[in-house]
């Protein structure tokens, strides 16, 4: 479960436009040499130079820029790191305009596209200064109408590691079997799956029979430093009381015990999962392919005995997180974290997920700003004009900072549902936007 | 800050090794679960505490006596335990507990390459300590509970250095009779080290169990570690030991540390090394407080295990993390065996009936609830 293959390549230079041939030829470079074909390769230069040139004015004393390529399983990621004051990145929201009536909104334009032209972004900082990074997954052929052979029930199995083969076919199974659930999307794309196992972001387990017929399976990949998100179990034509399915769930506990890992979640369980070793955190609400709400628990188990923690909240959510901490017996301190009149950046960033597929999005916290409230309006908005069903908004109660958004949620009709606790640096609340909310 | 990365210096073994964070303070967890008083039931810790001529040792111990070394190498403790096992001092290693002697033995005879072969369900310090040193860990799938022993020959090679048994095994209770390991050990043949942790020997009822102190002269490869942290209640000093065959003992002193034992740990081990009637009495505990537990796990309908040692591992309908979450909030606390690989078992140490009649008070409690609870749901 490495988090990351450690294959890197790094720039230094000053943020002047004279480097610009330079750092743009860099990361073309890089980002073939890591494995990007040529669309996302220029795809992530493009998104580079507009990020430079960008630097280049928001920084007039021209400090150093340090840029870093690196390969993941089905991604090359680029970060810069740079010193600033003060940075507006609100061009990376969504719902950023640009504005063609001032400089300012020229070079906002210039990060809007940048945002546009990769898979992901994050922001942070810390004592080394702004970590700013792109990221651009590689592309993959989709699913083929490749036949498979129905499996049988099995006479006997045993829980192993598949190949990388038996994992493309497991894939197929599952999305044969169970087309109705929810899966993770990268389930789309079989090569991306073994990618993700052979770099050790995602682990499969396989229940098969000696003679190698496969009955069923379940997966899981790190969500996190602390958490495992789990997938399954996902049988096929298996009989009831084949006890595959806690055998599967008690293979993918052991395979994660005496590790550093606390928690494991189901997001989207299937029917299969063997309840009695997980705890009901809750339900949120997604829509089936007709349109119908469909109600979906997700479950959870500690991996160890639970030390308690500390938890930062806005009074809006106290209520909310001590009847929660209650019913599921969770031992927490909660901090409430209130701004009291200190400098604050005038934008806040949000960063959105988006499986169209299954037909939500996923908000989270980048960065903070006083703008909170029209910046949640404004993605609402836009979410709910793309008639995207369902929206969620992640809060992360381990950064005290995230709870600032807690009134701007409240106000642009989001309620708290669920906790996931260790789910983020702390405990995790989602949130999920009332579709009611979308027609006032 | 930014060219200095601690990834870098780390060796590969160790950059995929996660620290152990231990429990809090028990101040700590009943503040944060609002318990008012905690029975500890997770360490398996003895609760007459330590013998009395032990107490008495730690009660007088002089202040002024921290200022001083102790001895280097327990060399009183050593000569009392050659003496009541009629072996030679220089066959006895003491530690700082018997973790610290098993990163002795794993430093002795492991390099590049080599393995070590145990079982998946069981202490967990053997797996660890190999891991991070950079060795590899075959772990053989339990058999019946119980170590598999052709499971674990099928698992030696030539790069094995190590067979690491626990007897009897933590947390099942079960255990290898003196033929199964007799057969063991030679098959195994002396081409590797056989490790007898027996931790819980003092606590053993058994006739046919086997006395490893007894095998040494027979078997010159095995090493048998025991503990003065189980029925000699000095958890707190940290304070264990080794015996083997002279060659092999005088291997692993290479690779020990001197000095890591405290004299107060020497000394009040010194002390309680001859009682044997805090044995006897820490049995009748046991003894009692299990019938106990027999008995009312019977008639909660809670399966169970338990074999030889000072615990029971009870399985449950439901997580046991969640069971441990619950029972802290009830002032009684278990160690939970998602851990062992024992997922929805807890293990609970025998202890004195009031410890005994509060926990199962508290888990009645919490099995209604969740009965409660499934009767609503279904």
């Amino acid at each position: 479960m490495a988090l990351r293959v450690q294959t890197e390549v790094s720039l230094k230079v000053k943020a002047g436009m004279e480097f610009l041939p330079v750092v743009t030829a860099f990361a073309e470079k890089a980002s073939v040499a890591l494995g990007l074909g040529g669309p996302e390769s220029l795809a992530i230069t493009l998104a580079t130079e507009e990020v430079f040139v960008y630097l280049c004015a928001a920084d007039p004393a021209h400090g150093p820029v340090d840029v870093r390529c690196w390969r993941g399983a089905y991604y090359v990621e680029e970060e810069f790191l740079f010193q600033a004051r003060e940075l507006n990145l609100a061009a990376f929201n969504l719902t950023a305009q640009p504005s063609l009536h001032s400089d300012r909104g020229f070079e906002d334009t210039g990060l809007l596209i940048a945002s546009r032209m990769v898979d992901r972004f994050r922001v942070s900082t810390d004592d080394a200064g702004f970590h700013l990074t792109l990221v651009k997954e590689k592309n993959y052929p989709p699913l083929d109408e490749t036949i498979l052979p129905e499996p049988a029930a099995l006479k006997s199995f045993s829980v192993r590691a598949p190949d990388p083969d038996e994992l493309k076919v497991l894939i197929r199974l599952i999305l044969k079997h169970h087309r109705k659930l929810i899966l993770p999307p990268a389930f789309n794309f079989p090569g991306k799956v073994v990618d993700m196992a052979a770099a050790g972001e995602l682990s499969a387990l396989v229940a098969a029979d000696s003679a190698g017929h496969l009955g069923g399976c379940i997966l899981f990949r790190r969500l996190g430093m602390r958490m495992v998100e789990f997938f399954g179990p996902y049988l096929f034509n298996q009989p009831p009381g084949s006890g595959m399915a806690r055998a599967l769930g008690e293979a993918c506990i052991a395979a994660v015990a005496r590790s550093s890992i606390v928690g494991l979640i189901s997001r989207y369980p299937s029917p299969d999962l063997p309840v009695e070793y997980f705890e009901a955190l809750g339900d949120l609400t997604y829509r089936s392919p007709e349109g119908e709400p469909l109600e979906i628990g997700a479950y959870y188990r500690d991996m160890g005995e639970d030390p308690g923690s500390v938890v930062w909240t806005h009074p809006e959510l106290e209520d909310f997180l001590r009847r929660e901490y209650r019913r599921l017996f969770f031992a927490r301190e909660i901090r409430e974290a209130r701004l009291e009149g200190e400098a604050s950046s005038p934008n806040s960033v949000l960063a959105a997920e988006f499986d169209r597929g299954q037909g939500f999005v996923t908000l989270r916290p980048v960065w903070w700003g006083n703008d909170a409230e029209q910046t949640v309006n404004g993605y609402v908005k836009i979410l709910c004009k793309e008639q995207i069903p369902c929206i969620f908004f992640e809060m992360d109660l381990g950064r005290a900072w995230q709870s600032h958004f807690a009134t701007a949620l409240v106000r642009n009709g989001f309620q708290p549902r669920v906790v996931i606790p260790y789910g983020g640096k702390g405990d995790l609340i989602i949130f999920q936007h009332s579709p009611g909310d979308c027609e006032s | 800050m930014r060219n200095f990365s601690v990834q870098e210096l780390l060796p590969e073994y160790v950059k995929h090794f996660e620290p152990y964070v231990p429990s809090k303070p028990d101040s700590e967890l009943m503040k944060l679960y609002g318990c008012s008083h905690v029975f500890r039931l997770n360490n398996n810790e003895n609760p007459l505490g330590p013998p009395p001529a032990a107490q008495e040792v730690i009660r007088s111990f002089p202040p002024r006596r921290a200022a001083v070394y102790p001895s280097g190498d327990a060399y009183q403790l050593r000569r009392a335990l050659a003496e009541k096992f009629h072996k030679d001092p220089e066959q006895f290693i003491v530690g700082n507990g018997a973790n610290e002697v098993i990163s002795f033995v794993i430093k002795a005879f492991c390099a590049p390459g080599n393995n070590i072969v145990t079982a998946d369900k069981t202490f967990a310090v053997y797996e660890w300590v190999a891991q991070f040193s950079g060795f590899e860990a075959r772990l053989v799938p339990l058999k019946d509970y119980a170590f598999d022993d052709w499971g674990m020959m099928e698992q030696i090679d030539e790069r094995t250095k190590l067979v690491f048994i626990c007897n009897p095994n933590n947390p099942t209770g079960t255990y290898w009779n003196c033929d199964k390991l007799a057969r063991f050990m030679d098959a195994a043949g002396r081409r590797l080290i056989v490790v007898l942790d027996e931790a819980y020997f003092e606590f053993v009822e058994a006739k046919d169990f086997p006395n490893g102190m007894d095998l040494i002269g027979e078997y010159p490869n095995l090493v048998v570690f025991r503990t003065f942290s189980k029925m000699y209640g000095l958890a707190g000093l940290r304070i264990g030991y080794l015996a083997g065959n002279t060659e092999v003992v005088d291997a692993v002193r290479r690779t020990c540390v001197v000095y890591s034992v405290n004299g107060m740990a020497q000394e009040a081990a010194l002390a309680a090394l001859e009682d044997d009637e805090h044995i006897h009495r820490s049995r009748l505990l046991v003894k009692e407080g299990k019938d106990f537990l027999r008995r009312e796990l019977t008639r909660l309908g809670l399966p169970f295990i338990t074999g030889e040692g000072n615990f029971v591992m009870i399985r449950l309908p439901f997580s046991d993390t969640l069971a441990y979450r619950k029972l802290m909030t009830k002032g009684v606390m278990v160690r939970t065996m998602t851990g062992f690989r024992f997922p929805n078992h807890i293990r609970v140490t025998v202890s004195h009936m009031e410890a005994m009649q509060a926990f199962i008070e508290a888990m009645e409690q919490v099995l209604a609830e969740f009965r409660g609870g499934c009767r609503r749901s279904g």
